[in-house]
């Protein structure tokens, strides 16, 4: 099982899978990352992604199919990612679920782009010797 | 080079399915989706996920300091 970020999780569902990303059995997205996606299709804006996408491929993000990706049941996560969250100046519910979800599968995660890592993701996970993965499409 | 077993051919059909993606993506909003996550649309697509996080303090967390 590997963890991935908002990014690789869609590339996964468009069929562009990197070709750095380990041939595992399950993809997973964290559920507040996978609500984060949602947010885009839901909030309204210039960037609403309801107007720009078709009915199907909005069914796509909002219910994955388990083969493709699956969206990680936060409530095991939720006593590590408190904990996390109380011993790294309350890190917040994102940084703190991710981190736990790190832990929990395989001491590694899966980002698409730098920039969405987050500087205080990244000093936590060097703490707890988590290794992030960023399959960058350069 | 021997012939696949049943099981290898499974897997193999299993493994073109996932690298294939969601088939309910249709042309039009797979590139769409690959301009926000490789393309000129990454700026955007990740100024709006760090809206987010500026948005919800739960989500975003916050620095203890500031509660003082």
């Amino acid at each position: 099982m590997l963890v991935i970020d908002e990014y690789l999780a869609v590339r996964v569902l468009v069929g562009a899978r990197p070709e750095e990303l380990p041939d595992v059995e399950a993809l997973v997205l964290t559920a507040y990352r996978h609500y984060r996606l949602l947010q885009r299709i839901h909030q309204p804006g210039t960037g609403q992604l309801s107007r720009l996408l078709a009915d199907s491929d909005q069914q796509a993000i909002r219910r994955p199919h388990p083969e493709i990706l699956q969206i990680l049941d936060p409530r095991p996560l939720l006593d590590e990612a408190a904990a996390i969250g109380a011993r790294y100046s309350a890190a917040g519910l994102l940084v703190g679920e991710t981190i736990a979800a790190g832990l929990t599968y395989g001491h590694q995660l899966w980002f698409g782009t730098q920039r969405n890592v987050g500087t205080r993701l990244a000093q936590i996970a060097d703490d707890l010797r988590i290794a992030i993965h960023v399959a960058d499409p350069g | 080079m021997g012939a696949m077993t049943i099981g290898e051919e499974l897997l193999e059909e299993r493994r073109r399915r996932l690298r294939a993606g969601d088939p309910r993506i249709t042309s039009e909003g797979r590139e769409l989706l690959l301009r926000m996550t490789t393309g000129d649309l990454m700026e955007d697509f990740q100024a709006a996920l760090d809206a987010d996080l500026a948005a919800d303090p739960a989500l975003g967390g916050h620095d203890i300091d500031e509660d003082a």
